[in-house]
């Protein structure tokens, strides 16, 4: 690579595979491997199998981490998104158990989804001055509060026709449909922050929110947009939820927001805009899956599993900051 | 383009790791491949004081028959916390899977594809729906407690007035259960028809928003005589609650003796003059020897079986009001200002 005529290493930096294993995403996938054979050493029942079995219930944490990665790109948060899945998942349960066809249910929780983003989206937009953690927090409060309501005093609901529900939560051999889902929106997500105008404006917005909309982006309608579809996808991974527990509760979908935050802030996303990759999220997701998933199979207390996990999560924001400080002294040494 | 193909390769090497490194074909859990049965519990949170009881004659039980037991707290006290850790129990091929349900309805499709796998399920002290397990191990009859709480709410406000309830959480069925029960039994007759229920407080079963919602039930309504927490968190609460005030509404509930022993007293400057609750050991143990009965075929969890419980004798599954099965542990145990010196210590 270096050997090109004319062509120094320096000018070549970003096309060359030390670099690429070296950056952030390259680490990561290391760490993935290193988690996958940790797991495999620690726990006899670690197989591709039981992996796969096990994973649905965090697959549907997943859908939100797209999403959530575009807002924090923009340097935004939003902390609603746990209490949107609660009342997706209620509103379904309601329309489902009215006797209505499945469609229609499937209808129901997206729409109720995309409704709460778009008052989020709205909120952020027309009181720009407000941070939006503040206003997600409201609307955190809120929505898990009209759950509770509807919910009633039982505070719960089970379905009670599963059929629509069973089928979704169906496999194609060990692979849920779930998983390919998860896939297709990686995709998606991924190519459209990497390779699209849209993408390159979500960093635009994130490097310097004033410089993007003098340069005519329509910021507004960047973060309407990014909120609604989080909410969106909010009803989506309500309704594969709802297919696990056959039911919601005033509990439902509690933590979702900061697990799709601590996905994304470990893939290397900067909550504070325009740094990171969707592709750090997604292989960080694994991590944290695969980690949690093996962890589980020897009994480890699961409070013991949050604290390595939370551990890992400030190492991983700790770990860039310390790199750039030792570079810079090694800067200043050579001057010197 | 170079950047695209290292980015595909990277994802191919990433599906390839994931199936090398942790394919290699399903091999037996390590309980099960030394011939030893696996007995799995399941709590409803970590750091419940009852549920560590339980869990604690459980082991006794299992390993006092040769078992290996697997005692397993949920993250949190959720339903979705319970799904992941009985996801896990599947992969390790437990023998039995004993749950203190956080959610009634909830967890059938876990225990569903558990059962699928050969994994015999009971349910002990919260029970899940009829579809969901084999039989229910319960502390004591549902309308019993409801009587004796019911009887003892009588009792502490003399026959009429103002009484609450501090429940755990709202979707927590045994406590809904009685909450219910009690309901019916006051409805049902005329003797109790001045005894005014203002309001189910939840406190989660946090002691937190346990204390908090007490002193919301004190601003609220001064005309309060009683409050009745059918929680262990709930009860020890409002004990401290009540006594650090000084105030003048009795309490009375389900509470381990050794929380509530300095609250219980008849006099002004104690809380509780006396409460219930049954020994959740003996739970823990009852529960152990019924996975064990299920394991080995001695029963299947239908109506009129009977089997012996290793030391605690013999039990009989009868006919639960849900439609279900379940062996009910005994009547629940009434400890007062007599008793509760012997009994803080033992739990």
């Amino acid at each position: 690579m270096a050997g090109k005529s004319g062509r120094t290493l320096a000018a070549v930096p970003e096309r060359s595979l030390k670099k690429m294993l070296v950056s952030w995403e390259g680490m990561l996938f290391l760490l993935f491997i290193a988690v996958n054979i940790f797991c495999k050493c620690i726990s006899p029942v670690y197989t591709f199998t039981n992996v796969l079995r096990e994973m649905p219930k965090y697959l549907t944490e997943i859908f939100l981490l797209f999403p959530m990665a575009y807002i924090l790109l923009m340097g935004e948060i939003d902390i609603s998104v746990g209490s949107i899945v609660c009342l997706s998942a209620t509103m379904s349960c309601i329309v489902s158990n009215a006797g209505m066809p499945f469609p229609i249910v499937l209808l129901a929780g997206l729409m109720t989804g995309t409704v709460c983003g778009m008052v989020n989206g709205l909120l952020t937009v027309k009181f720009r001055e407000l941070p939006t953690m503040i206003i997600t927090l409201g609307t955190q409060i809120i929505f898990r509060g009209i759950a509770e309501i509807v919910l009633g005093s039982g505070g719960t609901i089970s379905l009670t026709n599963m059929d629509g529900f069973r089928k979704i939560a169906g496999k194609i051999g060990p692979f849920p449909y779930l998983f390919f889902l998860v896939i297709l929106c990686a995709v998606i997500f991924t190519v459209i922050a990497d390779k699209k105008v849209f993408g390159r404006r979500l960093y635009a917005i994130g490097s310097n929110e004033r410089t993007a909309f003098y340069s005519g982006i329509k910021v507004n309608r960047m973060l309407f947009t990014s909120y609604t579809v989080l909410g969106l996808l909010a009803g989506l991974s309500a309704i594969f939820l709802t297919s696990a527990t056959y039911g919601a509760n005033t509990t439902t979908g509690k933590g979702f927001e900061m697990d799709a935050i601590a996905m994304a802030v470990f893939g290397g996303i900067s909550t504070a805009g325009g740094k990171g990759k969707l592709l750090g999220g997604v292989i960080s997701a694994f991590v944290i899956i695969c980690l949690r998933v093996g962890l589980g199979q020897i009994n480890m207390n699961p409070q013991v599993i949050l604290i390595i996990l939370g551990a890992l999560l400030i190492l991983a924001v700790l770990l860039p900051n310390i790199t750039q400080h030792i570079n810079q002294k090694r800067k200043k040494a050579s001057k010197a | 383009m170079k950047k695209k193909l290292l980015g595909l390769l990277l994802t191919a090497a990433m599906a390839a790791t994931l199936l090398a490194g942790c394919g290699g074909g399903d091999t037996p859990a390590s309980g099960s491949s030394t011939g030893a049965k696996t007995y799995a519990l399941v709590t409803k949170s970590a750091g419940n004081p009852f549920n560590e009881k339980e869990a604690e004659g459980f082991k006794q039980a299992v390993e006092a028959m040769g078992g290996t037991p697997v005692i397993q707290h949920p993250e949190a006290a959720t339903a979705d916390a319970q799904i992941t850790v009985i996801q896990s129990l599947i992969s390790q091929k437990v023998d039995s899977i004993c749950i203190a349900a956080n959610d009634e309805n909830a967890l059938q499709a876990a225990l569903e594809e558990a059962k699928a796998a050969g994994i015999k399920i009971c349910s002990v002290d919260s029970t899940v729906n009829t579809a969901s397990r084999q039989v229910h191990v319960n502390q004591a009859g549902v309308n019993e407690i409801g009587q004796c709480l019911v009887d003892a709410v009588y009792d502490l406000t003399g026959g009429e007035g103002q009484w609450a309830i501090v429940s755990a959480t709202s979707q927590a069925a045994n406590q809904n259960a009685w909450i219910e029960s009690m309901k019916e039994i006051i409805a049902s007759d005329s003797k109790y028809a001045n005894l005014e229920l203002v309001e189910v407080a939840y406190g989660d079963d946090e002691p937190q928003k346990s204390t908090d919602v007490t002193q919301a039930l004190l601003t609220n309504y001064p005309d309060l005589k009683v409050i009745c927490a059918p929680t262990t968190v709930g009860i020890a609460a409002a004990a401290k609650v009540l006594q650090d005030q000084g105030s003048s509404v009795k309490l009375t509930g389900l509470g381990l003796p050794s929380e509530m022993a300095e609250y219980i007293g008849d006099d002004d400057a104690h809380s509780c003059p006396y409460m219930f609750l049954w020994n959740p050991i003996d739970l823990g143990r009852l529960g152990a020897y019924t996975s064990i009965a299920l394991v080995n075929g001695d029963a299947t969890g239908a109506a009129g079986e009977k089997f012996t419980a290793g030391d605690m004798g013999e039990y009989e599954i009868v006919t639960a009001g849900d439609g279900g099965t379940e062996i009910i542990l005994g009547a629940p145990f009434k400890f007062d200002p007599s008793n509760i010196e012997e009994w803080k210590s033992v739990y």
